[in-house]
């Protein structure tokens, strides 16, 4: 029987496959190469569940994990965007259910996912000025409402 | 004496949790949903990472107050992932044991819910009567009825006597003996059938699409179980099935809901008849290593997902937590299209929303050409309720 990981090597070809434990797959892409690597995924291995997304400031950059579920094993693509330029790709066209993910990216972090339909604030309020709470040089002295 | 003016709302602890979903109306009919959340965001991944990893666990569990284990299972699944910790088996049984608690007064506790959205309020005094009975049994081996403060970073913090152990067993056979009735009236009452059958209609298609999760795509008939496809605490060990329906309504939800009762009652029999002896907690280092975790678990509402990145100090370098609902949200308004305005407390309801049953919804009749008016949630059932007694049995 092909495990999940290794039917990902093949269709990822020179991708690097690190298995973390059973269960847990990470995958680490260059942001340009994310589109293509969630399609390949939804298009040749079935992936159809789309977990979460989360995000980090490593303080030099932002981290992007897309967590999907597939015959039991949680698929983790990691990728990142510079603090100066901090856009990625949206995946909402090949996975919908990122939609609001997505949206939760843009509130905290201020990273901007490109393409995406619907940017308004989904956990800030809508007045919200004070930033980007989940950067690491936010301080809550700095937010607030208008 | 003068009189006194006493506000009440939109804020008000008597309210449920705030929300607010704009519904664009076409005559009775749901043709756009909107949903803005947040009211509620208390900024506690942002929290954590000022926090040492003791005092996150409490936090944690304060998250929901309905699926609070579920959470704070999670969390010390990360941590002890990261720090290579494998618990007893005897901890491994009780935090199960919770976990299936939990299931079956969230279940309970919605059915309710689901029986006071239609009108039903006697199917809501009957099951939250019930639910009591679970309270208690988590108030005796806990201490508490909502977050229980259980579980540690190594095992748990209180054992299940002997006497514990019948009295669950004593409680479940109870419990069945009530699920079998609310299975009897839910799938035989004409009410209920009238008001749900057909009603909130998700095809798996959509379900898939907008990676929903828990019972509501259980009742598409997708077999998707966190305790069965990732098998977690002792969930690898113990028999019981996943429950599907594939009527894709809200009906389905219900019985999807009931019969997993009935699941939930075979885990916890098997964990009490079979609690393996040994210590309750492995000794832990205060630090944790750098390093990262995912964990997830099939909370009452679904895949409950959390993310952990240490950093080699005592406190969390990320925590990321994405609760069920978050991930259901997207599929209301899909269940809600073309349906009637005296559907929606019902399809909304269905989905068993934690974060927040809503305090206001605002009606953009006929497309939004006139402007909106503010309903609350109260107004809303007793109009569809209304609706249906007048409108759609005369018809």
């Amino acid at each position: 029987m092909t495990t999940t990981e290794e039917l990902i090597s093949q269709v990822l070809q020179g991708v690097p496959v690190q298995v973390k434990r059973e269960h847990r797959i990470f995958i680490t892409v260059p942001r340009t190469d994310l589109i293509k690597t969630v399609n390949i995924l939804a298009s040749e291995l079935n992936v159809q569940h789309l977990s979460t997304i989360t995000a980090r400031d490593t303080g030099f950059e932002f981290e992007l994990l897309y967590h999907f579920f597939l015959n039991g094993v949680v698929i983790t693509v990691r990728t990142s965007c510079p603090r100066d330029d901090p856009t990625v790709d949206s995946i909402v066209k090949i996975f919908p259910g990122a939609v609001l993910y997505e949206r939760e990216l843009h509130d905290i972090l201020g990273v901007v996912p490109s393409g995406h339909p619907d940017l308004r604030p989904l956990l800030l309020p809508d007045n919200w000025v004070g930033g980007y709470p989940l950067r690491k040089d936010w301080k809550p002295a700095e937010g607030g409402e208008e | 004496m003068a009189n006194v003016k006493l506000p009440i709302g939109p804020q008000h602890p008597a309210l449920k949790e705030p929300e607010n979903f704009t519904i664009t109306l076409d005559g009775e009919r749901v043709v756009d949903v909107d949903i803005r959340i947040g009211y509620t965001h208390r900024g506690i991944e942002k929290l954590m990472e000022t926090r040492t990893y003791t005092q996150n666990l409490y936090l944690v569990e304060r998250i929901c107050g309905i699926c609070s284990y579920a959470h704070v299972q999670n969390f010390a699944q990360n941590v002890e992932e990261i720090l290579g910790v494998q618990i007893t088996k005897r901890a491994e049984y009780i935090r199960t044991l919770f976990l299936e608690l939990e299931r079956l007064h969230s279940h309970f506790l919605w059915l309710g819910v689901a029986g006071h959205e239609i009108g039903f309020d006697t199917l809501f005094m009957y099951t939250w009567q019930d639910r009591e009975v679970v309270q208690d049994l988590l108030e005796m081996i806990s201490g508490n009825r909502v977050n229980y403060a259980m579980n540690t970073i190594g095992g748990v913090r209180r054992d299940v006597s002997k006497d514990h152990q019948k009295k669950v067993l004593d409680a479940m056979d109870y419990l069945e003996k009530r699920a079998a009735y609310y299975k009897e009236v839910g799938l035989g009452e004409k009410t209920i059938l009238a008001r749900t059958q057909g009603i909130g209609i998700l095809k798996p298609k959509i379900a898939l699409k907008y990676s929903a999760v828990g019972p509501t795509v259980r009742a598409s008939g997708i077999a998707m179980d966190i305790r069965k496809d990732d098998p977690y605490a002792s969930y690898a060990e113990t028999p019981f099935e996943v429950i599907t329906t594939d009527t894709c309504d809200v009906l389905g939800r219900i019985v999807v809901r009931v019969l997993e009762v009935f699941e939930s009652i075979k885990i916890i029999r098997y964990l009490m008849k079979h609690l393996p002896p040994g210590e309750l907690v492995v000794k832990v280092p205060r630090k944790v290593p750098e390093g990262e975790s995912i964990s997830h678990t099939e909370a009452p509402r679904g895949e409950d997902i959390h993310y952990l990145r240490s950093n080699g100090t005592e406190k969390p370098e990320r925590y990321k937590v994405r609760t069920p609902t978050m991930a259901n949200l997207p599929v209301i308004a899909e269940m809600l299209k073309d349906s009637y305005l005296a559907d929606v407390p019902i399809v909304v309801a269905a989905i068993d929303p934690c974060m927040g049953c809503m305090d206001r919804v605002l009606l953009i009749k006929d497309n939004g050409k006139k402007p909106g008016e503010l309903v609350d949630w109260d107004r809303l059932r007793a109009y569809s309720n209304r609706w249906y007694t007048q409108k759609r049995w005369k018809a």
